[in-house]
């Protein structure tokens, strides 16, 4: 059977005033059904725009090269129309700010049954039952009622849930959630990602998880893709990755995580630097400059993205362990 | 219902009190007692409270409560329709041009502005003497002469609606609730009608409401320009005969001249109520 999504060679490139901007760099990633994949990377390091130009969303300034390959079916050359017959019934996101990914002036029902009316045909009544379950189905209490709301009078958790649900009513096989935990507290992000990943299993859906947090990812998928500037510079299983990571990038993004066991006191290790201008294209590894491990050969030649075995693909000269 | 208006602003109260009555006046004015607007009398310039003249009578007889009641209709007619023909175009226009943008946007945007540069006066003076001017030294007929105010004042509304609802919309067509639409597959005129149009509603509006002031205004300098609706048929008309006998009989100017103060006073009051109102659930967010 073939892939759910195989993205190869995906690059995006902005149009800005200053030159190209490489947002995306040559991408290669392959997902199986019921697959959860984590896209992992700092602000800035092109997770969102990967997501986005996968389902084809990107503003008319934004240049895609690659391709994507949806059930087997190329569709990196569809048009606008036949992309957004994909969209909702097969490809459907889940947003980073639940507070304006819903209208502020309809009520929650009507949102809800939106897709179902226009997308799958329902009848109003039926549409109605199905948003009910479905509002049941990601655990909001008194759904009747909730029907009637406005998203104003909802908590940040329950206005993801219901982003949740428009998002699985038309039964995607591929669900992208866009940092979908980032707006909300701690607790409720651990229900909202236990939910998510119950509806993967139950919908076999492969889903795309997009956060800049490792924990976050470390429970909940399968293989993970760590982005920096635009490359995927660490691609391997989620066991694997944690084990044996390779990339001195991963080492430092988990190393800033907060962690309980630190004495008080300890200040946070963060990785110095920034990063590099994304309309240039210098040599070397992109990382380089706020690497620990820098040497000469680092900053003269960009690192290949080297097959490690074990589905591990590291992109650096000096991985951490060494080259198996 | 009627507890909770009670309960409303006294601007609000009195605006909405006097446009129904306006609206009463322009819909059931052939049904209401009193002498016939275009009927001399025998009584030439009776002031004020005159028995059978409540408002007096014109230096030519004419009875100036009738006129008044009489005029409402022609006010509302020509207020009413430009406003909802032209902000209807207009808003059309400028909400598909902010939300599909490109070329189409920037031909919208400058022929919109080109139009808001002509001054409305002039350009409605400008047609109404050629579209209906007076040919052989017959005056074009009054219905005429609406007919073609009507059409300038929707070119005029356009623009200014257009305008509004571009802006507005494009404020809200790059919200994430619109991308979350679009990402469920959701069609082009559907986002438009579900997500946009509700959002941008209270704008709109409220800047109709004011044009309707505007459109009063309009209709009532054209006519002391002397080339709107002539005789008396309209508030307007009525204040460009009144002013000459100002000394002799100032209720001729001061009746109209109240109600279309009034009326763009209301219309003007209801509409930032009606925008302060429909904003709440947006503000509260």
């Amino acid at each position: 059977m073939s892939p759910v999504l195989k993205l190869t060679d995906l690059s995006v490139s902005f149009n800005t005033p200053r030159g190209m901007l490489k947002a995306v760099r040559s991408v290669t990633i392959e997902l199986n059904a019921g697959e959860s994949l984590g896209v992992v990377g700092e602000s800035g390091s092109g997770k969102t725009v990967l997501s986005r130009a996968t389902m084809g969303l990107l503003p008319r300034t934004a240049v895609r090269t690659g391709t994507v390959e949806y059930l087997g079916t190329d569709i990196s050359n569809y048009s606008a129309k036949e992309v957004r017959d994909l969209w909702g019934t097969g490809m459907a996101m889940i947003f980073q700010d639940p507070m304006t990914a819903l209208n502020p002036v309809r009520r929650i029902g009507d949102q809800l049954t939106e897709s179902l009316v226009v997308r799958l045909g329902m009848d109003k009544k039926a549409a109605q039952e199905k948003a009910i379950a479905l509002l049941k189905r990601v655990r909001i209490p008194d759904p009747d009622a909730m029907m009637r709301k406005f998203p104003y009078q909802l908590s940040g958790g329950m206005r993801q849930r219901i982003m949740i649900a428009i998002a699985v009513s038309c039964n995607p096989e591929m669900l992208f959630a866009d940092e979908p935990t980032t707006a909300l507290d701690v607790t409720v992000q651990a229900q909202v990602l236990e939910l998510l990943s119950e509806l993967r299993k139950e919908f076999n859906m492969a889903m795309i998880l997009v956060t800049h947090d490792l924990g976050v990812v470390a429970g909940h998928t399968d293989k993970i893709a760590v982005m920096y500037a635009g490359d995927v510079v660490e691609y391997a299983p989620t066991r694997q990755l944690f084990s044996n990571m390779k990339m001195p990038y991963t080492e430092a993004l988990l190393k800033s995580i907060p962690r309980l066991e630190t004495p008080t006191g300890t200040r946070l290790p963060v990785i110095e630097g920034r990063l590099p201008d994304p309309t240039k294209d210098e040599p070397g590894c992109p990382f380089a400059n706020r690497c620990p491990y820098v040497t000469d050969k680092c900053r003269a030649e960009k690192p290949p993205l080297t097959d490690g075995g074990n589905n591990h693909f590291y992109r650096c000269w000096y991985p951490i362990g060494g080259a198996q | 219902m009627l507890n909770r208006f009670w309960k409303k602003p006294l601007g609000f109260k009195l605006s909405t009190v006097w446009i129904i009555f306006i609206l009463f006046l322009a819909i059931f004015r052939d049904l209401l007692p009193g002498p016939a607007w275009d009927e001399s009398t025998e009584a030439l310039g009776v002031s004020p409270g005159s028995p059978g003249h409540f408002f007096g009578t014109t230096q030519d007889g004419f009875d100036v409560l009738a006129g008044i009641i009489n005029g409402a209709r022609l006010s509302v007619l020509v207020a009413v329709t430009s406003v909802l023909i032209g902000g209807g175009i207009g808003t059309f226009i400028g909400i598909t041009a902010a939300y599909f943008k490109g070329k189409y946007d920037k031909v919208v945007n400058v022929v919109f502005n080109m139009m808001l540069s002509i001054p409305n006066l002039v350009l409605s003076l400008a047609l109404i003497s050629v579209l209906a001017a007076t040919k052989d030294g017959i005056p074009a007929s009054d219905s005429r002469k609406v007919f073609v105010m009507i059409i300038s004042l929707i070119i005029v509304i356009i623009p200014i609606l257009g305008r509004i609802a571009r802006s507005a919309t494009l404020q809200w067509s790059t919200r994430e609730f619109i991308i979350a639409s679009k990402s469920m597959g959701t069609k082009d005129m559907t986002i438009i009608k579900k997500h946009i149009v509700p959002n941008v509603a209270p704008a709109i509006l409220a800047i109709g409401f004011f044009a309707i002031g505007v459109v009063i205004i309009v209709e009532g300098s054209l006519s002391i320009l002397g080339i709107g609706i002539a005789g008396g048929a309209s508030w307007g008309s009525m204040l460009a005969i009144g002013r000459s006998y100002l000394e002799f009989s100032p209720w001729e100017t001061y009746f109209p001249v109240a109600c279309i103060a009034f009326t763009v006073l209301s219309t003007n009051y209801f509409g930032d109520y009606v925008r302060a109102n429909l904003d709440k659930r947006e503000s509260k967010i």
